[in-house]
């Protein structure tokens, strides 16, 4: 059961993880992407600011200058005329502003736009143009819109001549282009992310076929192999491949080489065996002509020899197992005749058959043999450690809606009145060679410890589990239970024979060929496991 | 138990090893039995041919030709109750003997009364005693229990004693379904843990003589998931 767990998980995990890496590589192919787009758009962006400013500054300098000897020439002219006049005079003059002696009681100020006069200028350039009479220029805001200002000291005069240039267009082109920047790279990254994901399907396609392969040989298609000639070309590939498959074929060669030792070992045991029971069956039939201690060695003999005989018997059963030489013989089994006709052949016909009566017309595509096996173990399990059997019960159990991996499954239960299975003991009893708390004594009557284990895999091979658990009025004993899923011949087909299971009506419908009519082949295990799931 | 059983009844068992084959001699003779032993197949058949026998027993494993040959070889020339003994109950193995002509297996080890109780149902229904109809019809086939005859369209048709005593079982109550429990109980003796493939082998043997088309058979029919039925 635990295994089972385990394979589960561990199939899950996988598949999870598969999604997982392509994710992974596609936001690992976008967050460069990203990373790479929003780096050139910076670039981009600063370079572009900078030429643009620079270029602006060069130009607004080249002509504030200009205007700046015009000034210059006019006061030169005539230094009492309206000023007024002079800035307006000039043609493309951004709002300029003369200082005519700053400083001095006779300072004047000029300004041809009042919104961008003198008080506008940033103080540091003002000084730095009057004070240390050095031309300057400097970017600043004012009015909530970036400009820039540019000085200029009139050589001849204690004068300073300035203009105010808008930068908002720049900054209007900058954002646009910034804006368009942003817009790229939101779309090259999502382009990038799709990519990557769609580029690491087709990377990831090999790995996806080795998981695959690999889930077909756990599942025990052991030919499994995947065709080297499609990775051949790929340096990286091919050695993966080449190993997986040889890998593949060492474990096969093995596995084949473990199911003939045990076909082998079987044979080497039988034999033997065969000619000690048909001997100790001819010294028995003569029992009456023995001295009484010869007929008690004979009795131990006899019953050790059993014992030796069943253990044999489980033991090849089980190294099928282990060997994976065990093939499911899959039948159509009416259910419940199945388990009274075990119960009473077995000899506990005074065991009551309790069974849910919606199964009552059930047929269960099932291994006849392992069930059987399976319920026969359980009853004199009962009846060795237990008393006996006190109930069978036959029970469905619809999926829990919870649970996508849940099934309608049947449960057989076989309840005891013994003194139970301790908590702790419930997995571990299910081991080979445990016997719970048995262990150790080794009664006449004890069976070997290999019973219950063989019954785990008996319902494991058809899908199905066992465990145990306490009975279910809550009185002393154990119940051991039996799951297997729920599965009709032809699964829905199955309930609309089964309306018609009066032997004429079923006939019927065998002979107008409305419905196949299964064959002995049907019968005999034509279906194979995998049809199980 | 052996009350039906004649004294005088011979057994042919095949099997090369020697161990095995003196044991189960000797328990077998315990029965009450004559019991001639072969180590080869050849051996086999040419005691056969020598000595009228009433079951033959034939393991699979043997050196020179094998236990499937030889029970073919005797299947051509009788219907004697043959039971094969086979170390695996493989499904290859168990299919195998009875395609050629098996009339049920033992699986090694197997204990002595069972090999008896096996040999004293074959020896019981090789020689029938079934009270009821004295004739039988069924459309083209007519059963004569009593005198063992199967006659299909006039034509006798020539059954093993299995397969007489399974037509026979199914033809004493016609339309009513047997479970392969049922069939295994009364035509092989077998209890729960018997293997359903002796009745399927059967009943397919069976078809292909008693039908016209066994494909798709008229008289013994198959009712899904319940067992066998002769059709009325």
């Amino acid at each position: 059961m635990n295994a089972e767990d385990q394979e589960d998980a561990a199939r899950l995990h996988w598949r999870g993880s598969q999604i997982g890496l392509r994710a992974r590589i596609a936001v690992a192919v976008a967050l460069v992407t990203l990373l790479l787009s929003v780096v050139l758009s910076l670039v981009t962006l600063t370079v572009t600011r900078r030429t643009l400013i620079d270029q602006r500054e060069e130009s607004v300098t080249r002509r504030t200058l200009a205007n700046a000897q015009t000034v210059q020439g006019a006061l030169a002219v005539d230094s009492t005329g309206d000023l007024q006049t002079v800035l307006s005079s000039l043609a493309d003059a951004s709002k300029p502003s003369l200082i005519i002696d700053p400083g001095t009681d006779r300072s004047v100020t000029v300004s041809l736009d009042p919104t961008f006069g003198v008080e506008a200028l940033p103080r540091l350039l003002k000084d730095r143009v009057v004070e240390q009479n050095a031309s300057g220029l400097m970017r600043f805001r004012g009015e909530g819109q970036p400009l820039v200002a540019v000085g200029v000291p009139l050589a001849d005069r204690r004068a300073a001549y300035f203009e105010i240039y808008r930068l908002d267009d720049i900054d209007n082109g900058l954002r646009t282009l910034g804006i368009t920047l942003v817009v790229a790279t939101a779309l090259t990254t999502i382009a990038a992310a799709a990519l990557g994901y769609w580029a690491s399907r087709y990377t990831l396609r090999p790995i996806t076929r080795i998981g695959e392969a690999a889930e077909s040989v756990a599942l025990g298609q052991l030919d499994t192999r995947i065709d080297y000639a499609d990775y051949a070309h790929d340096h990286d590939l091919a050695p993966l491949v080449a190993n997986f498959n040889e890998m593949v074929s060492a474990l096969e060669e093995r596995i084949d080489r473990d199911a003939r030792f045990a076909s082998d070992v079987s044979h080497e045991l039988r034999s033997p065996l065969t000619t000690l029971n048909a001997g100790l069956q001819v010294l028995d039939n003569n029992r009456d002509d023995m001295p009484e201690r010869a007929q008690q060695a004979l009795d131990l003999l006899s019953a050790d020899v059993e014992r030796f005989t069943q253990l044999v018997e489980d033991l090849l059963e089980i190294s099928r197992f282990d060997a994976g030489a065990v093939r499911l013989e899959l039948d159509d089994v009416a259910l419940i005749p199945l388990v009274t006709s075990t119960v009473r052949n077995l000899g506990f016909g005074d065991v009551p058959v309790e069974s849910d009566p919606e199964l009552a017309e059930t047929v269960l595509a099932c291994d006849k043999r392992r069930v059987v096996r399976i319920l026969a173990n359980y009853l004199n399990n009962a009846e060795k450690y237990a008393d006996g059997p006190t109930g069978v019960f036959v029970e469905r159990h619809d999926p829990d809606p919870d649970n996508p991996f849940d099934e309608t499954t049947v449960r057989i239960g076989v309840e005891d009145a013994g003194p139970g299975v301790p908590e702790a003991e419930r997995t571990r009893i299910f081991d080979r060679f445990n016997r719970g708390d048995q262990g150790g004594s080794r009664g006449a009557d004890i069976g070997v410890g290999l019973g219950l284990a063989l019954a785990a895999e008996h319902a494991r091979l058809q899908g199905g589990r066992v465990w145990v658990e306490d009975r279910h009025d809550g009185g002393q004993g154990a119940r051991f239970v039996v799951e297997l899923p729920l599965l009709g011949p032809d699964d829905e087909e199955a309930e609309e024979d089964l309306s018609a299971a009066t032997p004429e009506a079923a006939s019927a419908l065998t002979l107008t060929g409305e419905h196949r009519a299964l064959t002995p082949e049907d019968l005999a295990g034509g279906l194979r496991p995998e049809e199980l799931r | 138990m052996g009350d039906d059983v004649a004294v005088g009844t011979r057994i042919l068992t095949v099997e090369d090893d020697e161990r095995i084959r003196t044991t189960v001699k000797l328990a077998l003779e315990d029965e009450g039995w004559e019991v001639e032993e072969a180590d080869t197949g050849e051996d086999a058949i040419t005691r056969f041919s020598a000595a009228p026998t009433d079951v033959v027993l034939i393991d699979i494993m043997l050196p020179g030709i094998d236990g499937f040959e030889v029970c073919r070889s005797i299947r051509r020339q009788s219907d004697v109750p043959i039971i094969m003994v086979t170390a695996r109950a493989d499904t290859h193995d168990v299919v195998a003997g009875l395609e050629a002509g098996a009339d049920d297996y033992l699986t090694k080890p197997f204990v002595p009364k069972e090999l008896s109780a096996r040999i004293r149902a074959m020896l019981r229904r090789a020689r029938p005693t079934v009270p009821g109809n004295p004739r039988l019809r069924f459309g083209d086939l007519e059963v004569v229990p009593q005198e063992g005859v199967v006659t299909r369209d006039g034509q006798p048709v020539h059954l093993t004693k299995t397969e007489f005593r399974l037509l026979v079982e199914l033809a004493n109550h016609p339309g009513t379904v047997f479970s392969r429990e049922d069939l295994l109980e009364k035509v092989w003796g077998h209890g729960v843990f018997g293997d359903g493939r002796l009745v399927d082998v059967h009943v397919r043997r069976l078809r292909t003589k008693v039908e016209a088309d066994p494909a798709n058979p008229r008289h013994v029919v198959t009712v899904r998931g319940l067992g066998y039925k002769l059709q009325p």
